[in-house]
Parts: structure tokens; C-alpha cells; sequence
């Protein structure tokens, strides 16, 4: 007993530190099927608390310097900002829906513009729910949070849109270093001031010929997926090397080929959930046949089958394992392994300046969430 | 006495501190730990021990926790983490010695009262179904009842402009083919106008022939009604095609297009809000919908066959030629198509019921047989 380990105040400078995830992909298999089995009872309404529970499994999984994270966030908060965005969205849609009423008037479709409108919401939600996300982030017992306007970040995001639509893509880079530039100039560790550095001629120089390539996978779609999973890599790597954190800089030694892999073994799974479902409804269409039997004048009646109430039924019932399968599919891959790959990858320099980090920052709404959910914008 | 001392020494009294270092001293042996207090992210390493409260020692710190108020949090597997509700609420304390870690937890009755227990599941799951039996009902009784109350509140001026914003949409798909040959435009305007003083409409109503080979004919809000030419060319006789005109000024003179903008606007919103962003749900989304706005519309167009078989009964003319027009169109209809999903009566029902309101003619012909042929070649 008595005996104390002593910690000098200032240790010296740390070579580079690998983040780590521990988290098992059996625990993470059994959260989200059972998630998308209680999902299906309460037809979507159990989604707040999975994605909670999602969350709550990646972070504490996720150590930097031996010391795992913390999600503090709660199914209930998310419940609670849907709930208040839809008291905002309900009166935005109806006059949305009489604007464009008013419109039509003068110009057949002249409505669709207002298309842009819910953009810009979207890009709000997306930066608010940012916020939310960042606020219930706990590391060492000390919370990250944000400032910054989320009305900014959207206007910011719709001029960058429309440049990148103008140049038909090539200002993406761009626009995504300055966006993730407003996003981490504004995020923080206790004390601890964020900054972004990656240059989006980085990234443009990392990735132009997938630009290049992209109009040759409409030919070739098997390439598709190649080139997609090298831009997630070459944007993750990117993203990651551009982090600090006061003293603190991330940096990432993501190959290019990180997804390959990953995104063919979903495709696979995809292709054999489709398959199965073909013959499912193969096997249902000829019993149901054999239940409606022979018409009057002796000839089958295949024309009745697939409006058998029978039919119909089996459809649906096809559907919904097909695609809670592929939900947890999905999640198994894009969000847990991708999770996982991404932090392996991760290196911290300057740890020692985030040794006494004094705690600040309050915790922000749900409301973004809401938004992000009502808007189908929502991240993990 | 002061439940927690979060920092530095231990705001006790003499005599409290005399009290606890009492209780350490016949408390059973602790062991390390790690404990971040919540103000900086400082690792302390402390000595934790079993007193009357939880007590955490380190050269340079001394703080107690009272066992009632401690409550375990995400902790990644192998430590228990725990936080306390009197303390910083993100001071924490980290246990990596499961024999230790058991110790704490048999001390502590409420470590687990923030859990989300299979009760809390359930009562999520009781919740949910709640709220979707309230979402169903609204859908199927609050919504079509609204919607009938509400629909002679709206000002016709607002209906004719959500009508002018329809004819530029009909106009922009169909093609500006309005047909206007003289002799023919005079048929058509003697029929209608006949058809609408029998229905008991002013002459608010305006009415158009469309040059294209569909054979149809519908209503839009705010008193227009379109016949396409294919219609005329499929009709043998008047009295068929005044049987689809009185039923489309039964659609006018219900309003009906509003009763179903506003019925389908509202269903359409609530089952989104049911279903939220689950992936693959659109596809439920989309079926749900189609099959509620289905149903009202069935009844929608059964009213509007009724108010048709009236018309025609006070112009004394015959119903039965309308039936027979529309079933030489579809043909029979059953098992073509999911029932449940029809916007309209199956055809071979509407041609028996207007075969049995059927009544010998005793009122004029509706046009000669000049006005007739000319109203067949109002297109040329």
C-alpha cells in the first residue's frame, strides 16, 4: 500500500504516437445487428439511440497516448433536436411548398431553385451537428468543443459549391480546405485552439488523375469503386496531416490503396444480398402461383401473381431483411473498419504540449443533429 | 462535511481529516489507479483507497468521492471508468485491476443507474409504438377529416393560382396543343356549357381540348378542366364523352385536387417523419405513401362517378355509355395491377355501377350529329 507513482509536471519531448483502436468487430457486430432488429420494431425511431451507441463503441475504443476517448452524448438529446427541428422544418416546408406555388404561376418549374435554399440548410446542419458531436468528445476529462456560426460555414460552403460546380469539379480541394479551415479554426481542446494546414493544392496534386479517370468509370464501371476508395484515402490522409492543435500536429501515413479492399468486400456482400433476394422471390412467385392455380380457360395465371396479396407480402418481407442486412453490412465496413484503418494510420507529434490543457467550452444543442436527420444529411 | 474535495488539499476540517485518515487506516488495501479531474487534463496517477467514501491519493492531491454518488461511463474493455455526480461532472477515474475494479463496483449500490438497461430498451420500443400508432391514426382519420373541414376555408383566388401553376406544368409536358378548330370549339363549349348548368357551376369553369393521343381527361384546382384528344377519338357517341365530363365537374365542384393536395401534403410528411433517414426505407416511404393517397383517391373518384350518374340522370341521358368508354380504354382491369395501389375503382366495377344506374334517354340529345362530328375533329 502507499506506494505512489510520481509524474514529473513537464516530461520531455515524446517521439510520435500511434492513435490505437481496440474495439472488437464481434462487439461491434452484435451492437448494430441488434440495433437494426430493434430499428426495424420501432420503425426507424430506435436511429438515435444506435447511432448513439455507435458512437459511444468508436470512441471509447479510440486511445491516443493510452488514453481511450469518451462519447457522452445521449440517445435522448438526439430524440429531443429532432423533435425541435421538425418544429422549425414543419412551418419552412409549407411556406417552401406555397412559394413554389407562387412561382410555378410565372414559370413552369421555376420551384426548383428553391432547391438551393434547403442546400444551405443542409450545410448549417452539418456544421452544427459537427458541433454537437465535438461537444460530447471527452479526452483526459477534458471536452472538445466549438464556436464559430453555422450560417457562416453555409454561406461559406454554397460560394464554394458553386465554384466547384462551375469548374466541374476541380475546385473541390479547394473548397474542402477551406472549409475544413472554418471548421477546425473554430473547434477546440479545452484551452486548446484548432487549426487546419492542408493545402487543397496538396490535395489536388495527390488526386487530379482520378479526376481524369472519373469519366472513364461510366465506360468502365468496375473501376468506379478503385477510384472512389483512392480519393477517400488520398481525402482521409490529407485530412488527417492537416489537423493541430495548438502544439499538436496529427499525421497520417494512409496508403492509397487503404480502401480497396474494404469497398469490394461490401460490394461482394451487396451482390450476394441481391442474388439471394432474386431467388427468395423466385421460390415465393412459384408458390404463390401454385396457390392461385389454373384459370379458367387451364392456362396458368401468371399475370395475377404479382398482385397476390401472398406475393406482395413476401415481397415485403424480403425486402426488409435484405435491407437490414445491408445496414449492418454497411456499417460493419464503412463506418467501423473504415474507422479503424483510418486510425492506424494516425501519428500525434508534440503530445507533451496537450500535457496541461485546462477545460473550457460549453456543451452545445442537439438541434443540428435534428436538422441533419430531418435534411437526410447525417454523418456518423 | 464536504462530500468531494475536487483539487489540491483536502477542504476539510481538522477533524474531518482526522476522521477519514482513521477510516483509511481500517479500510482493507486499495490500489493505483488513474484520475483525471475534470478542470485540466492532467494524468494523475493516484492510490485509491476504501474508506467510508471513495478515497484518492497522490503526493500532490487528495480527493474523496462519496460511494452513493459514483456512476460508471464508457470505459473501453479492461477498465472500469467511472465519474461522480457531486464532483466535476467530467472528472474521472480509471481502473485497470479487475480485482480492485470489483471491489469499487460491490461498494457502489447506483454504479449503474445511467445504464440503459433491457427496461430502457423496452420502454423506447413501448414509446415507439405509441408514437406510430398515433402517426397511423392521424394518417387515416385526423388527415382525410383536416382535410375535408379545411378545404373550404382555402379562398378560391389561392386555388386558381395553384391551378395556373399546373396548367404551366401540364402545358410544358404535353406541349402547347390546344385544339381550336371553330365548328368543333362551339360542340365542345354547348356540351360543357350544358353539362355545367346541370351541375349547377357558374361560369368560373374553363375548359380546354389538348391535342395528344392519351386517352384522358382531368381536373386541375381552380375550375380548368383538359380532355385529350385520344379520349374523343376512343368515344362512339356524346353521351359517353358528357358522362367524363360530369365527372370531372364533380371533381371541380368537390374540390377535390386541394382536398387531396392538402390530404396527400400531410400524409406524405408524417410518414416521412416516421420513417426518418434509415437507409432503405425509401423504398417503404414510397409504397406507404402511394397506398394511403391511393385509398383517398378511390374514394375521391367514386364521389365524383356519383355526382356524374346525377348530372346525367337531371340531363335525362343515359349512364352506361361513360362505363363503356372507359372499360374500351383499360380493358379489364383486375389483377393488372396491386389493387391497393389504384388511384381509381377498378373500371369493370364503375362499368357495372353506371350499368345499373343506367335510365332510358329522356332528355334531348346533348349535340346533333353535326356538332358531334365537328366536336370529334376539333384537333384538325
Amino acid at each position: 500500500m502507499n506506494q505512489m507513482s510520481y509524474v514529473p509536471g513537464q516530461p520531455p519531448p515524446l517521439p510520435p504516437l500511434t492513435a490505437t483502436f481496440s474495439g472488437s468487430r464481434r462487439d461491434f457486430f452484435r451492437l448494430v445487428s441488434r440495433g437494426a432488429a430493434i430499428e426495424l420494431i420501432t420503425l426507424g425511431f430506435y436511429r438515435f439511440w444506435l447511432a448513439t451507441d455507435i458512437r459511444r463503441h468508436l470512441w471509447v475504443n479510440t486511445a491516443v497516448d493510452g488514453d481511450p476517448a469518451e462519447y457522452t452524448g445521449r440517445g435522448k438529446e438526439l430524440l429531443i433536436g429532432f423533435l425541435f427541428a421538425m418544429a422549425i422544418l414543419t412551418p419552412i416546408y409549407l411556406a417552401y411548398f406555397l412559394i413554389g406555388v407562387e412561382a410555378e404561376r410565372f414559370k413552369a418549374f421555376a420551384g426548383v431553385p428553391l432547391v438551393i435554399a434547403f442546400y444551405a440548410f443542409g450545410q448549417f446542419a452539418i456544421y452544427r451537428a459537427r458541433r454537437y458531436r465535438l461537444t460530447r468528445t471527452v479526452w483526459r476529462g477534458i471536452r472538445f468543443w466549438m464556436d464559430g456560426s453555422g450560417w457562416a460555414y453555409a454561406g461559406r460552403a454554397m460560394l464554394w459549391t458553386l465554384l466547384t460546380v462551375l469548374t466541374l469539379g476541380l475546385a473541390w480541394p479547394w473548397r474542402a480546405a477551406a472549409l475544413e479551415r472554418y471548421k477546425m479554426r473554430h473547434s477546440h481542446y479545452g484551452d486548446l485552439s484548432g487549426d487546419f494546414e492542408g493545402r487543397g493544392w496538396e490535395f489536388f496534386k495527390r488526386a487530379w488523375y482520378l479526376w481524369v479517370l472519373a469519366p472513364l468509370t461510366l465506360l468502365l464501371f468496375p473501376l468506379f469503386p478503385f477510384v472512389y476508395a483512392r480519393l477517400k484515402a488520398i481525402e482521409w490522409r490529407w485530412w488527417l496531416s492537416g489537423i493541430r492543435f495548438g502544439g499538436v500536429r496529427l499525421d497520417s501515413k494512409l496508403p492509397g490503396s487503404a480502401f480497396y479492399g474494404l469497398y469490394w468486400k461490401l460490394i461482394g456482400w451487396m451482390m450476394l444480398f441481391i442474388t439471394a433476394f432474386g431467388i427468395y422471390l423466385f421460390g415465393v412467385f412459384i408458390l404463390v402461383e401454385r396457390l392461385v392455380g389454373k384459370g379458367a380457360d387451364g392456362l396458368p395465371q401468371i399475370e395475377a401473381v404479382p398482385n397476390h396479396a401472398a406475393f406482395l407480402a413476401g415481397l415485403g418481407l424480403g425486402y426488409i431483411v435484405v435491407v437490414l442486412s445491408a445496414n449492418v453490412v454497411m456499417r460493419l465496413y464503412l463506418v467501423r473498419d473504415v474507422w479503424a484503418t483510418v486510425l492506424e494510420s494516425v501519428q500525434v507529434h508534440g503530445i507533451e504540449a496537450m500535457a496541461n490543457v485546462a477545460a473550457k467550452g460549453d456543451l452545445a444543442s442537439a438541434l443540428g443533429e435534428g436538422f441533419a436527420d430531418g435534411l437526410d444529411v447525417a454523418g456518423f | 462535511m464536504d462530500s468531494t474535495s475536487p483539487d489540491s488539499d483536502p477542504g476539510l476540517g481538522a477533524a474531518g481529516a482526522a476522521e477519514v485518515t482513521r477510516a483509511v487506516q481500517a479500510a482493507p488495501p486499495g490500489g493505483p489507479a488513474t484520475y483525471f479531474d475534470g478542470l485540466s487534463n492532467r494524468r494523475q496517477n493516484v492510490t485509491i483507497g476504501f474508506a467510508n467514501q471513495l478515497v484518492m491519493r497522490s503526493p500532490d492531491n487528495f480527493v474523496s468521492w462519496p460511494y452513493a454518488d459514483i456512476r460508471r461511463v464508457d470505459g473501453p474493455n479492461g477498465t472500469l471508468r467511472v465519474s461522480c455526480l457531486s464532483a466535476s461532472p467530467l472528472a474521472r477515474l480509471e481502473i485497470r485491476d479487475a480485482s480492485l475494479a470489483e471491489e469499487l463496483i460491490a461498494r457502489c449500490g447506483q454504479i449503474d443507474q445511467n445504464r440503459l438497461t433491457r427496461g430502457g430498451i423496452a420502454r423506447i420500443i413501448g414509446w415507439s409504438l405509441a408514437a406510430i400508432a398515433s402517426i397511423v391514426t392521424i394518417a387515416l382519420v385526423v388527415i382525410p377529416f383536416a382535410a375535408d373541414r379545411l378545404t373550404p376555408l382555402v379562398p378560391p383566388a389561392m386555388e386558381r393560382h395553384l391551378g395556373e401553376a399546373a396548367v404551366m406544368q401540364i402545358k410544358s409536358i404535353f406541349g402547347d396543343k390546344l385544339c381550336s378548330e371553330a365548328a368543333g370549339q362551339a360542340a365542345f363549349a354547348k356540351l360543357v356549357t350544358g353539362m355545367r348548368r346541370a351541375a349547377a357551376l357558374d361560369d368560373s369553369i374553363g375548359s380546354q381540348v389538348l391535342d395528344t393521343e392519351i386517352p384522358n381527361a382531368f381536373a386541375l384546382p381552380g375550375g380548368q378542366f383538359f380532355l385529350f384528344r385520344g379520349l374523343l377519338d376512343k368515344a362512339n357517341d356524346p353521351d359517353e364523352v358528357a358522362g367524363v365530363l360530369a365527372h370531372e365537374l364533380g371533381h371541380l365542384k368537390h374540390r377535390d385536387n386541394l382536398r387531396q393536395l392538402i390530404h396527400n401534403g400531410g400524409s406524405s410528411f408524417l410518414i416521412g417523419l416516421l420513417f426518418g433517414d434509415v437507409t432503405g426505407a425509401g423504398a417503404v416511404i414510397f409504397a406507404s405513401r402511394a397506398m394511403i393517397n391511393a385509398s383517398y383517391s378511390r374514394e375521391a373518384e367514386e364521389g365524383a362517378d356519383s355526382f356524374a350518374i346525377d348530372v346525367m340522370h337531371k340531363l335525362g341521358r343515359p349512364t352506361r355509355p361513360m362505363g363503356e368508354l372507359l372499360f374500351r380504354i383499360t380493358g379489364k382491369e383486375a389483377g393488372k395491377q396491386p389493387a391497393l395501389w389504384a388511384s381509381h375503382p377498378l373500371t369493370e366495377d364503375r362499368l357495372a355501377r353506371m350499368r345499373a344506374e343506367d335510365r332510358p334517354p329522356s332528355g334531348p340529345p346533348l349535340l346533333s350529329a353535326e356538332e358531334w362530328k365537328a366536336l370529334k375533329g376539333i384537333c384538325k
